[in-house]
């Protein structure tokens, strides 16, 4: 593992360190072009660009989906760039992920998509039951646990989603594109489900979502081309 | 056992071709497998009665006789060796020529020379014993059928070869088929998967209820293609009592236990069901486990 940094009182301040990173892909494309930055532990994070500018790519070398092809990435105390880098499953167990699509499991229903979460660390029973209602009071879906997917409108699968990721206690949740296929309404409430979880996580969301960004004031990393060209602390969306 | 029936429910098409390849698989293989021991089996019984017949002189001494079929039988090849005195072979002329009392009269028992009938262990012995057997003293003459042994021992090993390549065969292709049918209906629940790779889950986690599936499946499919074999098999034994007439047991080795497989009895068909179920447990979860193997790279 690598070392983090370390504040008084045992807390660690970084959650993700990119140092150098580029994500070369094997047909010559440059998703990522030498890009640095820090994200502190509980930081709400937005990453905001066009369409290509490598805003998923972030996401996808975080959760380890793809490998960057220099450079180093830490996450937590894991070094992502560790030739004998085998944590894998430790590392997506601490991360919670929101999709634009939702991804919810079809066959199953309310509780059992967020069930699912802490069944895969093998959570005992009781905990499941009562991990699974706080998250699901917190989305606001209490009522519709066993209700399937197929009855539930986009925006309540996102919150299904949004419940999926947050429980069992996971350090990071990342979003992508959380409100890309919801109207504005439904995409401010599933905003201010993320507001409720400020402070507590390391939030990083990847949006378009112009209104969003500059309502929340939160730290602003704007991508472009592969390269952060700007980042703000109290930022908006400024492209 | 829920989660398992649920799922079949939900791919109700999938699970049936899954489940007829693998009862069409172990059906064949069982009726393979059971022809292929009976044949071994009557190979077995045929290997212990191929034999030498070695004719003495008339004036070769008892003593000698006997010093020869010692000597063979502690050689450790012999299985059983037959004395035929004189007296014993008039007998026998006797009971052959029974209605003709001119050749009666015309023999006594001094004239017939006495023989051992030799019954080796393995027909592969019986040149080595007839070889030894022309350098014995008092011999007149030694018999034994070349051919016929010759064509039994090619015959018994390209059986053997061929029931070890056709069951090569057999496994592979049921695994290929099977593994093509798994895949299809793992493709359905591609999106899960890599769902359940980036929340967390273990390989074992995401495969687990596609092999308890496949065991579910081979295991019933084995269940239901040795009823059906058992129903034929004993529907037809009087048919089979009738062919397999005279021959008192038939046995096959079985890690050095000699297994007996005629009459049928309950042994050999618990054995047959345990090795039906394992082969279609077996290759259900190889299947499964190389389907699964193709999605879990997230």
């Amino acid at each position: 593992m690598a070392d983090g940094r370390w504040a008084c009182g045992n807390r660690k301040i970084t959650m993700i360190t990119f140092d150098k990173v580029t994500k070369k892909f094997p047909l010559g494309n440059i998703a990522l072009s030498d890009i640095s930055f820090e994200i502190d532990d509980n930081q709400f994070v937005f990453l905001v660009g066009q369409s290509g500018a490598g805003k998923t790519s972030i996401l996808k070398m975080i959760t380890q989906e793809i490998k960057p092809t220099s450079g180093s990435i830490i996450v937590d105390d894991f070094d992502l760039t560790d030739k004998n880098f085998s944590q894998k499953i430790d590392l997506r167990r601490k991360i919670g992920i929101i999709f634009q699509d939702f991804k919810v499991l079809v066959d199953k229903n309310v509780f059992e998509n967020v069930a699912v979460s802490l069944k895969v660390i093998d959570a005992d029973q009781s905990e499941i039951k009562a991990k699974v209602k706080k998250a699901l009071e917190l989305v606001g879906l209490s009522k519709k646990e066993l209700v399937f997917p197929v009855q539930l409108s986009a925006g309540e699968l996102q919150r299904v989603a949004i419940a999926r990721a947050v429980i069992g206690d996971r350090d990071i949740i990342i979003a992508d594109e959380p409100t890309g296929n919801l109207d504005p309404k439904t995409s401010w409430d599933i905003m201010k489900i993320f507001k409720k979880l400020e402070g507590k996580r390391t939030i990083i969301i990847a949006t378009h979502n112009t209104d969003i960004v500059n309502s929340f004031q939160k730290r602003v990393l704007v991508l472009k081309d592969g390269k952060i060209i700007k980042d703000q602390r109290k930022g908006g969306y400024e492209l | 056992m829920k989660d398992i029936w649920t799922s079949i429910r939900r791919t109700p098409y999938q699970s049936l071709s899954a489940f007829l390849i693998l009862f069409f698989t172990l059906f064949l293989t069982l009726i393979l497998f059971v022809s292929l021991t009976f044949l071994y089996g009557t190979l077995n019984y045929l290997e212990t009665k191929p034999q030498v017949t070695v004719y003495f002189q008339t004036k070769a001494p008892e003593t000698q006789i006997f010093k020869v079929r010692d000597e063979l039988m502690s050689s450790g090849k012999v299985l059983n060796i037959k004395y035929i005195s004189k007296n014993d072979a008039f007998n026998i002329y006797k009971q052959l020529n029974k209605d003709n009392p001119l050749l009666l009269e015309m023999v006594s028992a001094n004239i017939l020379p006495p023989s051992l009938e030799i019954y080796a262990k393995k027909p592969i012995f019986l040149p080595e014993i007839a070889e030894y057997l022309k350098k014995q003293g008092d011999i007149d003459e030694v018999q034994y059928e070349k051919d016929i042994i010759d064509k039994l021992l090619v015959l018994t090993n390209t059986i053997r070869m061929s029931a070890l390549i056709f069951f090569s065969y057999l496994i592979l292709m049921s695994i290929i088929v099977l593994t093509t049918m798994i895949l299809f209906k793992i493709a359905l629940k591609e999106s899960e998967i890599t769902l359940l790779k980036l929340i967390g889950a273990t390989n074992f986690y995401i495969r687990k209820p596609y092999i308890l599936e496949s065991l579910f499946l081979g295991i019933t499919a084995s269940t239901l293609s040795f009823g059906i074999f058992s129903f034929i098999v004993l529907y037809f034994n009087p048919f089979l009592q009738s062919y397999f007439k005279g021959i008192t047991a038939l046995s096959v080795d079985v890690f050095n236990y000699p297994l007996v497989i005629w009459p049928l009895n309950y042994v050999f068909f618990a054995i047959v069901f345990v090795s039906i179920s394992l082969f279609g447990v077996v290759i259900a979860s190889v299947a499964s486990y190389i389907a699964t193997n193709k999605y879990l790279k997230v």
